[in-house]
This record gives structure tokens, C-alpha cells and sequence, in this order.
């Protein structure tokens, strides 16, 4: 049985990571998900988050916004909007981001709005997160 | 001569646009170099995620979903069609325009129930012109496409979907086939066909979905919608670009032609105006000797 399957992880902007990888841990819909080579076909949602893949023995990290994964036994593609490695994020600019949904947060607004703000809020923090982790 | 002056003042706005055309030229060049840089960093993910959805599809078990709901039962007639149009916010870009809305009245013939959703302002221009029906608040500029505008497309167009006053969305576009080649395209977005005979052929079995088929593709279709209108957006803005810099090209190169062909006249008139003159004086010397 092979050790190893496939993975393909590509951001709207650029393809972000092509290669062999023993493991991949995501955050899916309701928490953590992790997939391992001859996983049984599937397919979920990405959150936004941080997600981690190992490659010759050696963990990877990246932060995501919202997303598809198609898992396949030989292999998983995953689709985000954005992906980006620790060291790439603007720290300052998703601080900032966070402050300001997080003052919108606190004003009125229609339902939409809401949801949009809580959103970007969401981006940021997963953002910060992983930069907090990794740095 | 009065002909001298004409010729001379009409290369002089030859030349005053010659200056215009070129300096567009340079600038939608370099402009397309950014879209371009932009659309080859898409590239990849629009394909990936075409190929993907088309593998789910082929997977996806039977679902009673919004987006897979065909509305058989709405005759062809009277379906109710939303066309996302994408045009140049300016003209001067060759056939690019004219494309485009050539091919989206040509679709808007098939039936009587459109409805416009304009992204560019010459376009928005011209069916305004027409009468035709034409959501007001859809104001998005064809310049520097951006997730954002994208994801605001996609919840303004499922919402109708999913509201029942649209029943079949398309989109029509200027698609980039080779550097040098651009084509007007229509693509459906909305409803989404399951590939049950394809799967069969196939010989796939279904994929399971987690944690619910529904559930997947409540997040699922939003979430291909947006990178398939920022992709679209993203290639049409390429395209633009791309048409304006040869149309832009063409004009100067055909500008320069006239000038040649002007330079040449006017060097005749005026090579036959000084010889005219020196006829006349030779013949006005000669009578004063005799």
C-alpha cells in the first residue's frame, strides 16, 4: 500500500502546493478533519482556518479561507480563495481587519452584513492564528 | 494653394490623433501585462475547479437541492433568463464590445422573461438605450476584478435564484483562447446538471459526502459560483485589454499609412506650386526683356 497520496492545493491567485504528502489535516464544516492515503472518495468544505500537511515527515502549515476538498484514494484537491504560509501573511493588515469587523460588529446592520462581517472577522483571525503558531 | 493648406492641416490631426492612439496603446499594453500576470495565476485554479465540480457532479448522489432543480415544470418560453453581461467600462477596444452584446441579444431572443445584470458601463449604455430589463442596483465595474466584487455577484444572483425570479443564469463573456485570440462565450452557471449517464459510463460510484450531500453543496455551488464569476471577470478584463491594444495598434499603424500617403501629396502640390511660381516669373522676366 503506498505511504503517500497526491495533493494539489491551489488559491484563486496561485497554485499553492503540487506534491507527495503523507498526511493533511483541514478544518472542515463541524472541526479537524484528517486524511490519510486510500481514503474512501469524499467530498466536504473547507472553513477558514489553518490547515497542515505532512511532506517527508515534516509538517507544513498554512492558513485558508473557505473552500472544497475532493478527497480521492489516490489523491485531494483542494479549492480556496485564498492560501497563504505563515511567514506570507501581513500581520498588521489582519489585525486591522480584525478590528474593524470587529467594531462593525457592534453597530446595527441587515442580516447580509452580518454575515459578511463575520466572515472577514473569521478570515482574520485564522490568519493571526496561524501566524501566532508559527512564528 | 488652398490645397496645400487642407493637406497640411489634415495631417496635423492626423497626427494629434496618431499621439492619442499610441499613447493608448502603451497604456492598455502595460495594463495587460498586469492582467495578464493575474489571469495565468487563475488559470490554474479555474480549470481545477471546473474539472473538480464536473468529478463531484459525475459522484453526487440524487439530491432535492435548490441549485440542482431544473424547474422542468416552467415552459421553455416562459423561463425566466438572467444574463450577467460582461463589456469594457470604455469603447475604443475594436470588436470587443460588439461581441459581446451581439451574442447576448442573439441569446436574449430565445425567449421574452430576460433580465440584465451589466457588468461595464458600455454595455450598460447600450441596453439602456434598447429598453431592455435591466437590474439598477447591479453596478459593478469591469476594472481590477476582485474576490470581493465577486463574492457580492454570487449572493446577489443565488438570492433571486433561490427567490424564484430567475429559473436559468448565464453568463456571457469575452474568453481568451490564444494571446492573440479573444471569443465571445455563454456559459450556465445555475442550474447545476448531475452527470448521472456520464457516471454510469464511467463506471464510478457514488462519492460520499460529508456531512450531508445538501449540507456539501450548500457551501459548495456559493463557493464554485464566486471562483467561476472572479475567473470570468478576470478573463474578460485580459481580453479587453488585450482587443484595445490591437485595435490601438491597428490605428497607429494605419495612421502612419495616411501620414506616408499625405507627406507625398504634399510634397507634390508644393513641388507644382514652386513651379508654377517659377514658370511665372520666368514668363513675366521675359516679357519685360522683349
Amino acid at each position: 500500500m503506498e505511504k503517500t497520496f497526491r495533493l494539489d492545493i491551489i488559491a484563486s491567485d496561485h497554485p499553492f502546493y503540487n506534491g507527495e504528502c503523507e498526511m493533511i489535516v483541514f478544518l472542515g464544516l463541524d472541526g479537524e478533519f484528517g486524511v490519510l492515503p486510500n481514503h474512501e472518495p469524499m467530498v466536504t468544505c473547507l472553513n477558514a482556518g489553518e490547515i497542515r500537511f505532512k511532506v517527508d515527515g515534516e509538517w507544513k502549515y498554512a492558513a485558508t479561507s473557505t473552500g472544497i476538498v475532493e478527497i480521492m484514494p489516490n489523491f485531494v484537491v483542494i479549492l480556496a480563495d485564498t492560501v497563504e504560509k505563515p511567514e506570507e501573511i501581513d500581520i498588521k493588515r489582519a489585525i486591522e481587519a480584525k478590528e474593524r469587523a470587529e467594531e462593525r460588529l457592534r453597530q446595527k446592520q441587515s442580516i447580509k452584513e452580518y454575515y459578511h462581517t463575520q466572515a472577514a472577522l473569521n478570515r482574520a483571525m485564522s490568519r493571526l492564528k496561524v501566524t501566532k503558531k508559527h512564528s | 494653394m488652398a490645397n496645400m493648406k487642407e493637406i497640411h492641416s489634415r495631417m496635423k490631426s492626423i497626427q494629434d490623433i496618431m499621439k492619442i492612439t499610441n499613447a493608448m496603446y502603451l497604456i492598455s499594453s502595460s495594463k495587460m501585462k498586469k492582467a495578464r500576470k493575474n489571469l495565468l495565476a487563475t488559470r490554474p485554479y479555474f480549470d481545477k475547479l471546473k474539472s473538480t465540480i464536473y468529478d463531484i457532479l459525475l459522484r453526487a448522489p440524487h439530491i432535492h437541492q435548490i441549485y440542482f432543480n431544473k424547474r422542468e415544470e416552467i415552459k421553455y418560453e416562459d423561463r425566466k433568463r438572467g444574463y450577467i453581461v460582461i463589456t469594457a467600462d470604455k469603447g475604443l477596444a475594436g470588436a470587443y464590445n460588439h461581441n459581446v452584446i451581439k451574442l447576448a441579444e442573439e441569446e436574449m431572443a430565445k425567449g421574452v422573461k430576460n433580465k440584465l445584470f451589466l457588468i461595464g458601463q458600455v454595455g450598460r449604455q447600450y441596453f439602456l438605450r434598447k429598453n431592455y430589463v435591466i437590474d439598477n442596483e447591479f453596478l459593478y465595474t469591469a476594472q481590477n476584478p476582485t474576490m470581493h466584487s465577486a463574492r457580492e455577484i454570487t449572493e446577489t444572483i443565488i438570492d433571486l435564484y433561490a427567490k424564484r425570479e430567475l429559473d436559468d443564469v448565464y453568463v456571457i463573456y469575452t474568453k481568451m483562447i490564444t494571446s492573440m485570440k479573444v471569443e465571445a462565450e455563454i456559459l450556465q452557471i445555475l442550474p447545476l446538471e448531475r452527470k448521472k449517464f456520464e457516471r454510469r459510463k464511467a463506471g464510478y460510484s457514488h462519492a460520499s459526502f460529508y456531512p450531508s450531500p445538501s449540507e456539501v453543496m450548500e457551501h459548495l455551488v456559493p463557493n464554485f459560483m464566486k471562483g467561476v464569476i472572479y475567473s470570468v471577470l478576470v478573463e474578460a478584463y485580459s481580453s479587453e485589454q488585450q482587443s484595445r491594444m490591437v485595435a490601438m495598434e491597428a490605428a497607429t499603424t494605419s495612421a502612419k499609412d495616411m501620414l506616408k500617403s499625405l507627406t507625398l501629396m504634399y510634397n507634390r502640390a508644393r513641388q507644382s506650386a514652386i513651379t508654377q511660381e517659377i514658370t511665372e516669373i520666368v514668363s513675366g522676366a521675359n516679357s519685360l526683356k522683349s
